[in-house]
């Protein structure tokens, strides 16, 4: 593959991150959303269990093809925590909510 | 010039795949939202290969590909399953289907076109 097929690549996959970004933050909001409910104490319903489960799959699938390797890696430790979140105690909730804060940030500040 | 189907319920990851395919190899792409759109879609564009997202609503993957085996209009076209799942038991269970691969996301974008030409001898 030459240069220009490598510059032409950085700079679609650059726009496509723009484009995909309020998506992705979306995403990492239903998580969010779903740890701090746990983090209250409440458990999740089904749907909500199934959809937290459902966006940290999505995003551990893409947030590495942007570089964000530490993203997916996350990600994928964020899916198998919401598999069964009633067995989850105080410390994995806590870092499920680390989770999301975590990725939100790396999200905002790649460029 | 070859043609490859991407059939992904995402859409990030269908025009990713699709750019990488296009501006790295300058293959032919077509994608297709749904196991279903992507049952006719592979009938009707006879492509050279079909990458197949293993985790979508309503028809799966495992299921699209059972559909396109069952097809003699379509039976005959590899298939790689795209997974974000890294245990291994999963990926031998899909492998186990008889799929010509099975590729893990998050892919390389400067690399996915090299990955699936050597899957299928295209180089």
């Amino acid at each position: 593959m030459g240069d220009h097929a490598a510059s032409q690549i950085s700079e679609a996959m650059n726009r496509l991150w723009q484009k995909f970004l309020p998506q992705m933050e979306e995403r990492v909001g239903t998580l969010k959303g779903a740890a701090a409910k746990l983090a209250t104490g409440s458990p999740l319903s089904p749907e909500e269990q199934s959809k937290a489960g459902a966006e940290a799959h999505k995003l551990a699938g893409v947030l590495g093809t942007f570089g964000l390797t530490e993203g997916t890696d996350l990600a994928r430790e964020a899916e198998g925590l919401f598999e069964n979140p009633s067995l989850l105690d105080s410390a994995k909730v806590a870092r499920l909510c680390s989770i999301a804060e975590r990725l939100k940030t790396m999200m905002a500040s790649r460029v | 010039m070859h043609r490859i189907l991407i059939i992904d319920d995402e859409y990030d990851i269908r025009e990713v795949a699709a750019l990488s395919l296009e501006t790295v190899a300058g293959w032919e792409v077509m994608v297709a939202s749904s196991g279903a759109q992507g049952l006719a879609r592979a009938a009707t564009y006879q492509p050279d290969a079909i990458l197949l997202d293993v985790m979508m609503p309503g028809m799966d993957g495992p299921a699209t590909f059972r559909e396109l085996q069952k097809n003699p209009a379509t039976a005959h076209i590899p298939v790689m399953l795209l997974t974000a799942k890294v245990q291994a038991t999963d990926r031998s269970r899909f492998a186990d289907l008889g799929v010509k691969a099975v590729l893990v996301k998050p892919f390389d974008p400067l690399s996915l076109s090299q990955q699936v030409a050597e899957i299928l001898g295209w180089n």
